[in-house]
């Protein structure tokens, strides 16, 4: 593997996580809204 | 297992039989599969369409229950919404950025097989609750509270076909933002990239914000059903019409996730025709930001009857107005395109050009649906129905039908059969106006949406509609038949066209199973895109 090949897994799995967890605080955080509102 | 990685073992073709495409990796195989299962969901959509306009071509109850009426209603938004246009754009997207961008595959290969596959079994779940007891869904597509609540048993498949969706939504999402950030040719700098794959780069950010919020709210319907919250229900203290704020902030970016890859589409179809580069690529970059920006702060215009303060009312008025400046940009910067541009008129140029002007109508409407006082009038009758059709139907489907026609000669290496592609454009084209827009007509005359009967003042416009709506079903055998026949025309040279810009067509037609297994050399890179 490649020097390029290494930096280019590691910001896949980088950008991946990111967003993943993004769309996840997303999820948790409109049910909390629901439950802070109700 | 990463592409880089991926490459090392790459030199064999795709697998025999059925494992071929239950594990197949392969960028080129999945974006096939998921284009074929969005044909398919659009004619089952399209069949329930066909029902609902049979039992509206005259007055009185024809053919159906009225409880089957709005489990029809129900399952063709949801299956054309979820099933056809998404997933026909994720098709569209698969194929081609990996080759736009010269990258040898999806970053996620394993990821994307498992984006697809989940896809049929959701909507397996959804269309099993047809043969329930109760029924399929009947409550809508917005699955509002407190009646989405009285659906008999198919209420928890609807919630994890849903989650299914959103989860299918949200990987390829992932998949998408990570091979544009990560794998682009060396010398390919962001506003180097053609329009599609930026509109979809967008378009997966706004996936990944809004689908998990859809997600969201059917969990909280999930347990407002079984599990004894109040979330929304106004018994036990919860808030119906915190459903609709939650529903509509997915939801209007929803509709901006059917609508910014077709405005790619229709940036790489137009140029090519008019043999021209994209007038202002770069305004038209920021053009569908700014849509993408604005699509987060208008939700609440499909709500102006609920009730809101009047501050409330301006503020989403103008917000929804101020769209129309962003989309003005693009609309302006196609026609700049074309001016004085040695056209020609191929058919995915055709459905481009009809793209441009019906999307247009479309757009105009929803910019009277904007006007608040306006609104409280025109609300759920059939001038909204008319107005989000205009935009789905001319708009998504037949800039889908450009792509797949455009880039048909790069998937199986032969030209389709041009005479049945006009056929198919001008008989859609004729029935979709016939279909949608008397329906402009029969709202302004007060007609509502979601009934399977209505006043005899109403029937004349609701049988031309019918009939259209028929010929335009009819008139996507035409499109079948062009599939059917696509490996019988001539052998389609790399380039295709006569002026496409882009990496995709420096590889040979078909395109080979593996592509781009190292970067493109500057030289390629520059001759495609200078």
């Amino acid at each position: 593997m490649t020097e390029r090949d290494a930096e280019q897994r590691r910001n896949t799995r980088r950008i991946a996580l990111i967003m993943g967890g993004i769309a996840v605080a997303f999820y948790l955080g409109f049910i909390l809204m629901g439950v802070l509102r109700s | 297992m990463t592409v880089a990685a991926a490459a090392a073992h790459d030199d064999h073709g795709p697998a025999k039989g059925i494992k071929r495409w239950l594990f197949t990796t392969n960028h080129k195989d999945i974006g096939t599969m998921y284009l074929i299962f969005s044909l398919i969901m659009f004619f089952a959509g399209g069949a329930m369409a066909l029902i609902i306009r049979s039992e509206l071509m005259n007055p009185g109850l024809q053919f159906v229950h009225p409880e089957f009426f709005n489990q029809m209603t129900t399952m063709h938004a949801l299956i054309m919404v979820f099933g056809a246009v998404m997933p026909a754009f994720v098709g569209l997207a698969n194929w081609m950025i990996p080759l736009m961008i010269g990258a040898p595959d999806m970053a996620l290969p394993r990821m994307n097989n498992w984006s697809f596959w989940i896809l049929p079994v959701a909507f397996g779940l959804l269309g099993s609750t047809l043969f329930m007891p109760g029924g399929a869904p009947a409550s809508g597509w917005t699955m509002y509270p407190p009646l989405v609540l009285q659906t008999g048993d198919a209420f928890p498949f609807l919630i994890f076909s849903v989650h299914l969706m959103g989860l299918s939504s949200i990987m390829g999402a992932i998949n998408i933002i990570v091979t544009i950030l990560n794998m682009r040719a060396p010398d390919m700098w962001l506003l180097k990239m053609p329009m599609f794959v930026w509109t979809w780069l967008i378009t997966a950010y706004l996936l990944i914000a809004v689908m998990p919020v859809l997600a969201g709210a059917v969990t909280m319907l999930l347990t407002d059903q079984f599990f004894g919250t109040s979330f929304f229900l106004a018994a036990g203290g919860g808030d119906p019409v915190m459903f609709q704020h939650i529903f509509w902030f997915f939801g209007h970016p929803e509709v901006y996730i059917m609508i910014l890859p077709a405005f790619g589409v229709v940036s790489e179809i137009i140029p090519t025709f008019s043999r021209k580069p994209l007038f202002g690529h770069d305004s038209m970059v920021y053009a569908a930001s700014c849509i993408a920006f604005l699509s987060f702060i208008v939700w609440a215009h499909h709500m102006f009857t609920v009730g809101m303060p009047l501050s409330g009312q301006l503020f989403f008025m103008f917000a929804t107005m101020l769209i129309a400046v962003p989309t003005g940009v693009k609309i302006f910067n196609w026609i700049a395109t074309m001016w004085r541009g040695a056209m020609t008129f191929e058919t995915p140029m055709l459905f481009s050009l009809g793209f441009v002007f019906l999307f247009s109508i479309g757009g105009f409407s929803g910019l009277m649906l904007a006007i608040a006082p306006a609104d409280i009038q025109y609300h759920d009758t059939y001038f909204v129905v008319a107005h989000f059709h205009y935009v789905l139907v001319p708009g998504s489907v037949f800039a889908i039908m450009a792509g797949a026609y455009f880039w048909l000669p790069k998937w199986t290496g032969h030209m389709y059969n041009e005479a049945a592609g006009k056929l198919h454009f001008w008989l859609s084209t004729i029935f979709v106006n016939l279909t949608f827009f008397p329906m402009h007509f029969l709202g302004l005359a007060g007609m509502p949406r979601r009934i399977p009967d209505y006043s005899t003042q109403f029937a004349d416009f609701n049988w031309l509609a019918s009939v259209g709506a028929i010929g335009f079903g009819l008139s996507q055998l035409v499109f079948v038949y062009v599939l059917v026949t696509a490996k019988k025309g001539a052998t389609a040279t790399d380039r295709v066209w006569e002026a496409p810009r882009g990496l995709e067509w420096t590889v040979p037609s078909p395109a080979p199973y593996h592509t781009f297994d190292t970067p493109p050399v500057k030289r390629v890179h520059e001759e495609a895109f200078e």
